[in-house]
């Protein structure tokens, strides 16, 4: 029997060993997304991105003389799945990494990075605690979430709502949003009237509603997801509840409108301006060639921040005339100002945090459209 | 459209207190309603083999995903009208559901049949994550959305209790085919072998009855009532995913065993019951711990009466 | 054990020993995870392979231990290895306490009892329970261990701290085994009117039991936090229990080689075939249904005692 066990060993050995990286003379960028599990759509949506821009820039001859090899791990959007995948990078020779959506996933993987001296530049992660740790190789191109709350208690605020009610999803991303909104509305005079979570992933949020509205508030700000965001419109619907609601970014997605139909109309969200309001020439160019390719538009503003990361590693690259990662880092946070990208434009701050106000405030209308609001 | 607060129902309402209470009440009902299908699954199931069917919550997604696809590839309601149209739809969900059932029964249960329970429980694991991943390799990971409108979004308004007018239908679709198969079973020479079947396998045998051929029947109604219970879920909240049966097939087991397990009546109060304690748990004490609650209550029941409410004796002691 | 058996085990200890002078880091850290699951799987072979008890909620004790060495660690700066023993007791202590009224009901409802507690106590974690566990987020900055004076910090480092870990629980289990306890819990499992007619007290063993194998559990939490610096409650899902369930009955209930080569194929396989990312799930599903068909005893099961 114990021979059975020593042969796997062996076997499991030899196969793992072959899977080493062969040496090609190419510059390797990572590429961590959620490629499987809850958050697979955005994932996809990201290596779908970050390809793209690869194929053009090396249409246009690559980085230092060289072709740009995309190298793709999934992360699944869970912690111990992405310290695997960050470590399996770093064996892989990439000079930078792009990546992740979740912030704890990212949190999972940052020590990793920093160890192995890899730049990492991560796109949906807006936890402020990432940036506050003093890693030298981290950036991200997503905002932070106090920039959020601050917006988000403005909007509040500017719309004229007196009674806000909080609802989140206990996910680390929206109880903090959810917790930095709380303390400005406070603080400004708002009143609170309501603070919980709900559970993602049901079907029936008639409870949480039907308790929300017995707290009487004007508005309610929803920092959690869309999938529920969409529920809880279309039930609040049902329940002819016509209190307006607000979400946090990340409700903007496309599959909001078609889960919550007709009653989506009227919902304000946060966000970081859609693809489709990328106003610069390049942004509305690189818009044009992603639908060609893939039929479709980018699943949301995530995956263009993570196609912003790549263009941001290679201008790294490209500016330190390098693929090393301390010089690479220490050119984007130096050396990289107002830089171009699909989102506006990029610069870093000491703590690698993206400098300037990102956000804007949409509203739902009755076509189920996304419409920018100028408030 | 339906506002019933007309003329002649111009009760006064009542405290806003009471109000709630009472949405609260009819709340989980309608969740509880749901609960109560799929714990039927379970629960006969448990009767006649002593085996929990992890699967059957994924046989209940199956239900969501085929109506689905044969709602938007058939568009029957357009093409006979809304009600019968739903009414075909139902039939031919439950009835491919049934096949699934008697499938997985016959490929992952039957030759376990004389081996160690925990053989069948393994098996039913690992049917649970191949269901699963099969449905997300064909769908894709992202969850899917019934089209938008097929269902009349009627609400019904009784002295300000809000009831959307499909909750209404859904809830006593469920109570008709609940009392549709405690008829049967009660009232029917099938049922009478299945309830035999039920006390003692080896037993019924004796008698002639055909143990193989009940087994595969309770394979057949349960997965019935499990994918109708999808179906609903679809139509009515409109977002499915392939790993939804996980969290509801959780639920149901654990109205079931609230019920007591192998007690048809008991899974339909089971239901009924778990849905109302998390809605009013979510109401009155948390909503974060609503489902900590459940389970407290579950725990809770196991210890003090072990046999669920209205079920056998469970504890090893004698 | 035959000396043959003595000789391939310790060839394999050796492989194993010497892997990482081969191994990249990335193949390193898949071997440290292999070695926690293998841990976690052993403790709780204990549970439901030698004593026949369902718990399909081992991820509680795993995440009360992990939990107790993180607070310890960052509120009250005790050095992350020695909170092994606060990890082992809190987590052993919350598993009596648990099991204590609920351990005699039948194989399956206790089964459903331990999912529940799995849910209640990963509920807890998420809504913050008492203030300290750090809600959704978890706790993060836990400080990488220190033995003899040597911080660790590599996957090649921890290697040798998992499977050093992994070595002793395996000398201890197999002397637990053979000891007159070991024999109790396997009357147990085979017969438990029996064992209690020849004068076993059965709620003591299993008790016992299900106290001792969480204890461990929780001691390999303290691992998992110190090597990940960051634990939060998606660490700790019910599918983490169910994949240690799987474990111990693929390997063989009982076996400490099975479910040793279980963790191997559980936790290793789905790395070499990262590529097929949604199918390696529906393949691992159709495997368990197959193996219990065809071997339902396990892939190396434990010799028959009786």
């Amino acid at each position: 029997m114990k021979q059975k066990f020593l042969t796997l060993v062996t076997a499991f050995a030899l196969v793992a060993s072959g899977a080493v990286a062969r040496a090609a003379d190419t510059v390797k960028i990572g590429l961590m997304a959620p490629l499987t599990g809850s958050w697979a759509s955005e994932g996809q949506g990201m290596k779908k991105i970050v390809e793209l821009l690869a194929e053009q820039q090396n249409a246009k001859g690559g980085v230092l003389g060289k072709q740009i090899e995309v190298v793709v791990e999934d992360d699944g959007g869970d912690p111990r799945t992405a310290s695997l995948a960050a470590q399996r990078l770093t064996t892989r020779g990439v000079a930078a990494v792009v990546g992740t959506y979740g912030s704890s996933v990212t949190e999972a993987s940052q020590a990793i990075y920093d160890e192995a001296k890899i730049p990492q530049i991560a796109n949906g992660s807006t936890a402020i605690r990432l940036t506050e740790k003093g890693f030298e190789h981290f950036f991200r191109t997503a905002p932070r979430d106090d920039e959020q709350g601050r917006m988000a208690a403005q909007t509040i605020e500017k719309l004229g709502f007196k009674k806000a009610a909080i609802l989140h999803d206990s996910t680390s991303y929206a109880k903090g949003l959810a917790d930095e909104a709380n303390a400005l509305l406070k603080k400004k005079g708002t009143e609170v009237v309501f603070f919980d979570a709900l559970t993602p992933k049901e079907n029936d949020y008639t409870a949480i509603l039907t308790k929300l509205k017995g707290a009487g508030p004007d508005v309610v700000l929803f920092t959690g997801y869309y999938p529920e965001a969409g529920l809880l419109l279309k039930q609040k619907k049902g329940m002819n509840w016509s209190v307006p609601f607000i979400g946090g970014d990340a409700t903007n997605n496309v599959d909001l409108v078609k889960i919550a139909g007709k009653a989506a109309e009227g919902f304000y969200f946060l966000s970081p301006p859609q693809p489709q309001d990328l106003d610069t020439a390049d942004a509305k160019a690189f818009l044009t060639a992603y639908q060609k390719k893939y039929n479709e538009l980018p699943p949301s503003i995530w995956a263009v921040l993570a196609g912003d990361g790549f263009r941001v590693a290679v201008a790294g690259i490209v500016g330190a005339k390098s693929t090393d990662g301390d010089k690479i880092a220490n050119y984007l946070h130096k050396d990289l100002k107002h830089y171009p990208g699909l989102s506006g434009q990029i610069s870093f701050d000491a703590k690698g945090d993206r400098e300037g106000e990102v956000y804007r405030v949409y509203k739902v209308d009755g076509e189920g459209k996304f419409v920018l609001q100028k408030l | 459209m339906f506002s019933a607060r007309s003329a002649f129902l111009s009760i006064p309402s009542p405290a806003p207190l009471v109000e709630e209470f009472l949405q609260q009440l009819t709340n989980g009902l309608a969740v509880g309603g749901i609960y109560a299908l799929i714990a039927l699954g379970y629960t006969m199931v448990y009767g006649v083999l002593k085996l929990i069917n992890f699967a059957h919550g994924d046989l209940f997604t199956y239900g969501a995903y085929l109506g689905l696809t044969l709602l938007t590839s058939l568009a029957l309601t357009d093409r006979v009208g809304f009600a019968l149209g739903v009414l075909v739809l139902v039939l031919m969900v439950m009835g491919l559901v049934a096949v699934l059932g008697a499938v997985l029964e016959r490929a992952a249960y039957r030759p376990l049949r004389e081996s160690p329970r925990l053989s069948a429980v393994v098996s039913a694991l690992g049917a649970s994550i191949f269901l699963q991943n099969t449905l997300m390799l064909i769908y894709g990971a992202r969850f899917q959305v019934y089209p938008d409108g097929i269902l009349p979004s009627a609400t019904l308004d009784l002295f300000g209790l809000y009831l959307p007018l499909m909750r209404v239908l859904i809830v006593l679709a469920s109570v008709l085919m609940m009392v549709a198969l405690y008829l049967f079973i009660q009232k029917t020479k099938i049922g009478a072998a299945i309830r035999a079947a039920a006390i003692d396998q080896d037993a019924a045998r004796l008698m002639g009855i055909d143990v193989n051929r009940v087994i595969l029947l309770v394979f057949l109604l349960g997965p019935a009532l499990g994918g109708a219970a999808g179906l609903m879920v679809g139509l009515y909240y409109g977002q499915i995913n392939f790993a939804m049966g996980w969290v509801y097939g959780m639920k149901a087991f654990t109205a079931a065993i609230l019920g007591g397990i192998g007690n048809i009546p008991g899974a339909m109060a089971g239901g009924l019951l778990l849905g109302v304690i998390e809605a009013l748990g979510a109401a009155y004490i948390s909503i974060a711990w609503k489902d900590a609650i459940a389970f407290c209550v579950l725990i809770l029941i196991l210890i003090v009466r072990p046999t669920g409410l209205l079920g056998e004796r469970v504890a090893d002691k004698i | 054990m035959s000396r043959a058996h003595l000789a391939v085990a310790g060839l394999a200890a050796a492989l194993l020993a010497v892997a990482p002078l081969f191994l990249n880091a990335y193949q390193v850290d898949v071997l440290n995870s292999i070695g926690l699951y293998a841990l976690l799987a052993l403790s709780l072979n204990l549970i439901l392979g030698e004593a026949g008890l369902f718990n399909m909620g081992h991820a509680a004790f795993y995440a009360m231990g992990a939990y107790t060495a993180a607070i310890l660690n960052t509120r009250y700066q005790i050095p992350i290895l020695w909170t092994l023993p606060a990890s082992g007791a809190v987590a052993g202590a919350f598993a009596l306490l648990v099991a204590r009224p609920v351990v005699h009901l039948r194989g399956d409802y206790l089964m459903i009892v331990t999912i529940g507690v799995g849910e209640i106590v990963r509920i807890a974690l998420v809504n913050d329970v008492f203030g300290i566990t750090g809600g959704a987020n978890g706790i993060f900055g836990i400080g990488r261990p220190k033995l003899l004076g040597f911080t660790i910090r590599q996957p090649q480092e921890f290697f040798y701290l998992i499977w050093g870990f992994v070595a002793v629980t395996i000398f201890l289990f197999l002397r637990l085994k053979r000891s007159r306890f070991g024999r109790a819990l396997n009357y147990l499992r085979e017969d438990v009117v029996a064992a209690e007619g020849s004068g076993i007290n059965t709620d003591y063993y299993k008790l016992a039991a299900f106290g001792l194998g969480a204890a461990w559990a929780g001691m390999a939490g303290t691992l998992f936090a110190a090597k990940m610096t960051i634990i939060s409650p998606e660490s700790f899902s019910f599918w983490e229990s169910v994949v240690l369930f799987m474990i111990v009955i693929l390997g063989g209930a009982g076996s400490i080689a099975g479910v040793l080569l279980a963790s191997f194929l559980v936790v290793g396989l789905p790395e070499l075939f990262r590529e097929l990312a949604g199918a390696r799930m529906l393949v691992f599903g159709l495997v368990m249904m197959v193996m219990m068909v065809f071997r339902p005893q396990g892939l190396l099961p434990a010799r028959e005692r009786f």
